[in-house]
């Protein structure tokens, strides 16, 4: 008997070391293979196969292996041990706010000369905003996949109910404060909300719109800052206004009842009227039976703002195979490629030329009202390139939910991350 | 034989203790080489606000956890000590807590925890009492931790019970000719005989707090809500992976071994002390 | 209240206690010799410490009820604000739906690999490293126990940020073999201990007469050592296997490629995908805890029914942290082998 258990034990021990050695996954001798990681939800993860599917169709000598890890922290934190294991994937879809650290580390390769060379990709092709938004120190480091701002979702069934006409697109705070009251119920009288009209996560990136409206800044100077600017009365006021949402108005969820069960969750169920996201909740959204429901644009204060939000595809600088890499980026972003993720619903294209396109503006498929989001294009704001604008986000963004959820006041919260992340507008990266 | 124990000894603990004193004095995004800081690591994390917390943090909740942990499995060992009809479902059903893995022990937490659905406010609702809002809320927050950590006492239960089975009998003859009742005798005799197995347990408990806090953080608040549950080893992690600053992280870490040193170094006196004075 | 401490207590030194001397210190107030008087009275004494030990052992088994609860209700509808010990409607398609959302069949299948691999490398390192504390010299015995114990302080959970300059620099990233590398050192010292202190109880003579018979150390291990450890070896192996199918913080550090998750992974990535779907991720819990409640359960059933080996063996299973500490502290204990 134990005899068997030490040969057995052996035997497994050498097929731990072969399983150890083994290359991530056989391939042909002429096929190239490379890892391209994303985050999203299984509905991204779907878009994002039917294309790498379609580009392996057309390209048979490339295999692009797909890796998704849900969560933007647990992707965040993998994609950096990947680049520290010098394994990194060959290519990443990213979102500008967290690439920094990676660009100021040289570790993406730069796609200038790429797309200089490339026959089917032109420069002029993609929204200047977007590509603005990934270049560092003058050069292009990723290619922008798709460009949207934070909008509106609501549940037409759950307006109807109330007998509220739907929103305008030129509606503006007070009145979006008033329909979120009035959408906000307790439907069985026990003395518990059951109906929220709002739901918004507490962070920088969704208060940030408010702030640009009001006439505020979030850093003092835009384009070389030194500090946060969030105390500024315009800045202080769009952000009392933001958080009164919560902890005066009561039309959000509280800090026990988002724990209970997310903002998302309750939306998707029919239990929250209005949710603040970005386009990438449409696949899912899609698949909603329940009820109807479109986008409506933010609720306007006194200047026209947005906040640019978009991803790109990287390279790594540290990848073998960059050209098979870029040539996956290429199709991904020509017209085939982009109108393959623009049908899922996933992505506002960064094309010019396709945003008008029916794939995106298709009238059959929610939202119907799409074209808000091409609408907001000349509005929007972007957050400073630093290398260290996720610690500073991350600074603000803890103080900035206590304050939403009423555990500590506006002024506090402003003071201790304006403190906090004094030390990253300095810090050489 | 025992060199693959040794082997791997050196090379899994012994070589990365030092590694991470040398990383310390570095800086190391993991991406680049590193290069030389000094003792530069240490005066960043000291002038940063939220070290100090998080080492606030890591000390209020080790120092709650672990006697709470110490104390219930003593309370425990005492109730389920004597041999009876049940006494091994008692045992199994406190022991099989502490062997669930730490992922599944978080995620049923959270949900016991939750301040709406969760069984235990809604328990506390039908008996009327307050409802706290558990993680959610900053003041309760490192306080529910702590509860998740000290409810775990399987470990130490079998250990006291074992230890008491080392107590010789005629301590206790002594006793009942002395006519003496349970009460007394177990503060008299059981619990001195205990006392150093109690104090080993406790040291025990103190080092595991702090280390294996790091599941339970990831996955039940992520070190919130602002930075009321943001310990050591969480900051560590974060500074290491989210913002690649390893040599900060190892500076860290050094603080942290600075801290579990004595406690370590007195469990070892104290045993070497007392089995000295046991065997003469 | 003031109760005095005895100056026993205070010296901690277990022998020195002279009970008649400790039993005559003054003691309490009135309030404390009633329920000392009550205590007396054997009968309450007993019922109360009966429903005692029962609604212990019932609080610590409500979680795992209400997790089963939870784990059956059905999707998408707010869960009930009053205490439910049924679910209202079972859903058992919950457990179905589990293996559709996230790739659980496939992490199972690698946690068991992994855990596998582990135990068995486990029983071979930690047995070798137990069976040379038994026979070393006093003086590298002591050195080995000593490093055993030091081991036992540093979890591995302390190292993990130099392991993982380590792994990336040795190139075993993304590889199981950095998730089975503490079997090396026996997954936890404790158990190498563990066998340390099984074997130790073995008598010299078996060795010697063996020896005679030309058997080296190998065979001495495997033919006499080995069949009489079985328990530890039992014991060993569910403790080992129980490691690597929890281990969550090795795999999301080490590992990258998903298909190489384990379930511990799996767990946290079903919960980043919709934290508050409890339903779905607590039949996932469900599916991660059965595996280990069965082994420790079977573990239990396996040493109680083994009537010859139960004394010893409930014993070695309990006592074992004891008379690691034990054999560290006295050195008398051991010069007199």
């Amino acid at each position: 008997m134990i005899r068997i258990v030490g040969v057995l034990g052996i035997a497994l021990l050498l097929s731990a070391a072969c399983v150890a050695l083994e290359p991530s996954s056989a391939r042909a001798p002429e096929q190239t293979s490379v890892t391209f990681l994303i985050s999203g939800d299984p509905a991204d993860e779907e878009a994002y196969r039917t294309l790498v599917e379609h580009f392996m169709a057309e390209v048979p000598e490339i295999r692009v292996e797909l890796l998704n890890i849900p969560g933007q922290g647990d992707f965040r934190r993998r994609l950096t041990a990947d680049f520290a294991a010098g394994t990194p994937p060959d290519i990443f879809l990213i979102n500008y706010r967290r690439y920094g650290p990676f660009a100021a580390r040289d570790a993406i390769a730069p796609i200038d000369a790429f797309l200089a060379q490339s026959d089917v990709l032109r420069r002029e092709d993609f929204y200047p905003q977007a590509l603005a938004a990934f270049t560092w120190r003058g050069e292009l480091m990723c290619m922008p996949q798709n460009m949207s701002s934070p909008v509106i979702y609501y549940n037409k069934d759950l307006f109807d109910a109330a007998g509220l006409p739907y929103p305008t697109n030129d509606w503006r705070w007070d009145d979006f404060v008033n329909v979120a009251q009035m959408l906000t119920r307790d439907l069985n009288g026990d003395g518990e909300i059951d109906q929220y009209g709002f739901g918004v996560e507490a962070a920088l990136v969704r208060a940030a719109p408010f702030i640009w409206m009001n006439g505020g800044e979030i850093v003092d100077d835009p384009a070389a800052p030194t500090a946060l600017a969030l105390a500024e009365p315009a800045s202080r006021e769009a952000l009392a206004w933001f958080v009164s949402l919560q902890n005066a108005h009561r039309v959000v969820p509280d800090a026990v009842a988002e724990a209970a069960e997310s903002s998302l969750s309750r939306f998707l169920n029919g239990r929250l009227a209005m949710l603040m996201e970005s386009r990438r909740v449409v696949p899912e959204f899609r698949r909603i039976e329940a009820f109807d429901w479109d986008v409506a644009p933010l609720p306007q204060g006194k200047e026209q703002a947005s906040i640019l939000h978009s991803d790109a595809f990287c390279i790594a600088a540290a990848s073998p195979y960059r050209e098979a890499a870029w040539r996956f980026v290429e199709f991904a972003n020509t017209r085939v490629g982009q109108t393959i993720l623009a049908r899922s619903g996933r992505t506002i294209p960064s094309r010019i030329d396709l945003a008008q396109d029916p794939a995106f503006l298709d009238a059959q498929a929610r939202p119907h009202n799409s074209r808000i989001f091409l609408d907001a294009i000349p509005t929007l704001r972007a957050f400073p390139a630093l290398a260290t604008w996720a610690d500073i986000e991350g600074a603000v963004d803890a103080e900035l939910k206590q304050a939403f959820y009423g555990q500590i006041a506006l002024d506090d919260a402003i003071a201790a991350a304006t403190m906090r992340s004094a030390e990253f507008f300095s810090r050489q990266e | 034989m025992a060199a693959p124990f040794v082997f791997g000894a050196l090379l899994l603990v012994v070589l990365p203790a030092f590694l991470s004193f040398a990383l310390a004095f570095v800086q190391y995004d993991a991406l680049s080489p590193p290069t030389w800081r000094g003792i530069e690591n240490f005066a960043v994390i000291f002038r940063r606000e939220v070290f100090w917390i998080a080492l606030r943090n890591t000390l209020v909740f080790a120092f709650s956890a672990a006697p709470l942990q110490a104390l219930g499995a003593l309370m425990i060992a005492l109730l389920l000590h004597p041999e009876r009809r049940g006494v091994r479902v008692h045992r199994a059903a406190v022991y099989l807590t502490s062997v669930l893995p730490d992922v599944a022990y978080a995620l049923i937490w959270l949900w016991l925890l939750n301040p709406l659905y969760g069984p235990i406010n809604l328990t506390l609702a039908w008996l009327g009492l307050p409802t706290p809002a558990w993680l959610v809320d900053p003041r309760t927050a490192l306080a529910s931790l702590v509860i998740v950590a000290a409810v775990r006492v399987g470990e130490g239960m079998l250990l006291l019970i074992a230890a008491w089975r080392t107590a010789p009998d005629s301590i206790y003859d002594a006793a009942q000719i002395d006519g003496a009742d349970r009460l007394r005798t177990f503060w008299h005799i059981t619990l001195p005989w205990l006392a150093p197995w109690l104090l080993l347990l406790l040291i025990r408990d103190l080092v595991m707090a702090i280390h294996s806090s790091l599941t339970p953080v990831i996955l039940m608040t992520g070190g919130g809500p602002g930075y009321a549950t943001t310990l050591l080893p969480f900051l560590m992690y974060e500074e290491a992976f989210t913002h690649l600053r390893l040599g900060e992280a190892a500076a860290m870490m050094v603080v942290v071994f600075a801290l579990i040193g004595p406690p370590i170094g007195l469990a070892g006196w104290l045993t070497r002390r007392w089995w000295r004075e046991d065997a003469a | 209240m003031q109760r005095r401490k005895t100056p026993q207590r205070a010296s901690g030194a277990a022998t020195a206690v002279k009970p008649m001397q400790a039993l005559s210190a003054p003691f309490g107030s009135t309030a404390l010799q009633r329920i000392v008087r009550l205590w007396r009275r054997k009968r309450i004494g007993r019922l109360l410490r009966h429903v005692l030990a029962w609604s212990v052992a019932a609080l610590y088994a409500a979680p795992l009820l209400w997790l089963l609860v939870a784990s059956l209700q059905p999707v998408g509808q707010p869960p009930p604000r009053t205490l439910a010990w049924f679910p209202q409607g079972v859903a058992w398609s919950n457990y179905l739906e589990i293996f559709r959302v996230a790739p659980l069949g496939r992490q199972i299948g690698n946690s068991l690999l992994v855990s596998v691999a582990g135990a068995l490398i486990t029983l071979l390192t930690a047995s070798w490293a137990g069976f040379a504390m038994s026979r070393l010299p006093a003086s590298s015995r002591r050195w080995l126990v000593g490093l055993a114990l030091l081991l036992m302080l540093i979890p591995s959970s302390a190292v993990w940020l130099p392991r993982y300059v380590l792994f990336s620099g040795m190139g075993l990233l993304d590889s199981y073999a950095a998730l089975v590398a503490p079997a090396l050192l026996g997954t936890r010292s404790l158990l190498a201990l563990m066998y340390y202190w099984s074997f130790h109880r073995i008598s010299c003579e078996i060795y010697d007469s063996a020896s005679l018979d030309g058997a080296g150390v190998w065979a001495l291990w495997r033919r006499i050592a080995l069949p009489l450890a079985r328990p530890t070896t039992l014991a060993v192996a569910v403790l080992a296997f129980t490691h690597y199918w929890s281990d969550f913080v090795d795999p999301l550090l080490f590992l990258k490629s998903t298909q190489r998750f384990t379930i511990a992974v799996g767990l946290r990535m079903l919960q980043q995908m919709d934290a508050t779907n409890w339903p779905l991720l607590m039949a996932a819990v469900v599916v991660m805890v059965a595996p280990v409640l069965v082994l420790y359960l079977l573990l239990q059933i396996i040493l109680d029914k083994d009537a010859s080996l139960h004394l010893r063996s409930s014993r070695l299973w309990r006592d074992a942290p004891i008379h690691l500490q034990l054999s560290a502290g006295s050195r008398t204990k051991e010069e007199r082998r």
